[in-house]
């Protein structure tokens, strides 16, 4: 409490008190490099202190990495697709009111038809209730942090028999393109209860290509046959189509001109 | 004002609306409700807003202003802190790093006390300036560096403690396997 206390007193007169490097880390977790804030004096200082000690320039460098990802994975969090089309249509939105007590006997007779349709058309664990757009968000949040791989290798056979041996989903018909590069290696995750194939591919430009295979079972509201769906994640671009039984994610940092290079579309 | 086109507006801000609804009220719905709320109070008093940089202080100052009435919290966020204090967060090792995705981060956010959940929610988003973070919440700036410094804090506890026992929905499948 004293060390806190001494730091509150920092906070408010802004004096120069000489400081530890526990009020140091202190003091530069709650900061973001990239925001300086030029009218507080004890940033600077503790800064200072940063560049000068190897010790605490390392430690705040893995602060502000960890502070990214936690970023990424927050805004990485699943947004209801159907949300922006309510939205758009900001003339008949249904706006959440008080509710009366007819309304309220009109919701819970709308909710017991809505269990009964639900009961009525339920086949089991397997019914697909995840996304596109879930699986999309979620796979892409995934990659942007630069997973770590369960296996790097070069060789496409050592792939093949590291998912074959791990139950995750082999691509049974990959991009040309993606047949002609070198791969990185390859990792196995799971979504929702389902195995999912990731591999990894270099890229001419030094960054990496991202191809997610799953079991298109796993999945609601998948493109038709045939076709493509493209959509982007901030930086990220995806393309999403279907093979057989599986599902195809491929993603990459760049436009869908970068990406169609890979799909062999341009 | 100049008009401000209300698709763009969606478009730009619908995303980390609901996620920063999602984080306060710890319900899909009622962050959409949220998000659909500001909108509609955009479209009824957007006009009343002068400076047009201010849009997206307005949309999540709306926002939380709903949600702090809805709450009925409103009170306990006008408490004055005991004090401007940082702490240093716990160290979190790589391997618990690894281990997290979107749902633990959420869950994590999700189980803040309050008035720590608001402020490390927005810090988070990184869509705001420590000041307009200050303006959203309608407290002081000092109060908001010391609540993010708290509940960064608390945070990786419990980020620390989901790894040690999360049942995760994205995890490695060896990890899977190995946990039946």
């Amino acid at each position: 409490m004293r060390r806190q206390a001494k730091i509150a007193r920092l906070c408010r007169s802004g004096r120069q008190i000489a400081m530890d490097k526990k009020d140091i880390r202190a003091l530069l977790s709650v900061y973001r490099a990239d925001e300086l804030s030029a009218d507080d004096p004890r940033f600077e200082e503790a800064r200072k202190e940063a560049e000068s000690d190897p010790d605490i320039a390392r430690w705040w460098a893995r602060e502000q990495e960890l502070d990214r990802i936690i970023g990424e994975k927050l805004q990485s969090t699943p947004v209801p697709a159907e949300l922006k089309a309510k939205l758009m249509r900001k003339n008949e939105v249904a706006f959440p009111t008080r509710p009366t007590w007819a309304r309220k006997i009109t919701l819970l007779a709308a909710a017991i038809v809505l269990l009964a349709v639900l009961f009525s058309s339920w086949r089991g664990p397997f019914q697909p209730a995840v996304s596109l757009a879930d699986y999309r968000d979620e796979m892409v949040g995934f990659v942007k942090v630069q997973p770590s791989l369960e296996l790097e290798t070069k060789q496409m056979p050592r792939i093949k028999e590291f998912l074959e041996k791990s139950g995750a989903p082999m691509p049974a018909a990959m991009p040309k393109k993606l047949e002609e590069m070198e791969p990185v290696g390859c990792r196995t995750l799971r979504f929702r209860g389902k195995n999912v194939s990731l591999i990894c591919f270099k890229r001419r430009e030094g960054k990496l290509l991202h191809l997610l295979v799953v079991d298109r079972a796993a999945l609601s509201r998948l493109p038709r046959r045939g076709a493509r769906e493209y959509a982007t994640q901030g930086e990220w671009m995806t393309a999403t189509w279907t093979e057989g039984n599986q599902a195809y994610l491929m993603t990459v940092q760049g436009d869908r001109a970068t990406l169609d290079r890979y799909l062999g579309t341009s | 004002m100049a008009d401000i086109d209300f698709e763009r507006l969606v478009e730009d801000f619908y995303m980390p609306l609901y996620r920063f609804g999602l984080s306060l009220s710890r319900k899909e719905s009622d962050a959409s409700d949220l998000t659909q709320h500001t909108f509609h109070t955009w479209a009824a008093k957007g006009h009343q807003l002068r400076d047009p940089a201010k849009v997206k202080t307005w949309l999540f100052t709306t926002l939380y202003r709903e949600f702090l009435a809805k709450k009925r919290y409103a009170e306990r966020f006008l408490e004055a802190e005991a004090d401007s204090q940082f702490i240093e967060p716990l160290h979190v090792e790589s391997s618990v790093v690894d281990t997290l995705d979107a749902a633990i981060v959420l869950n994590a956010l999700q189980m803040l006390e309050d008035r720590y959940r608001a402020p490390v929610t927005l810090f988070y988003m990184n869509q705001h300036s420590y000041r307009e973070i200050a303006e959203i919440l309608e407290i002081p700036i000092g109060t908001v560096m010391s609540r993010i410094s708290r509940g960064k804090a608390e945070l990786r506890q419990r980020l620390s403690d989901a790894a040690a026992g999360e049942d995760r929905k994205v995890v490695p499948l060896r990890e899977a396997d190995r946990n039946g």
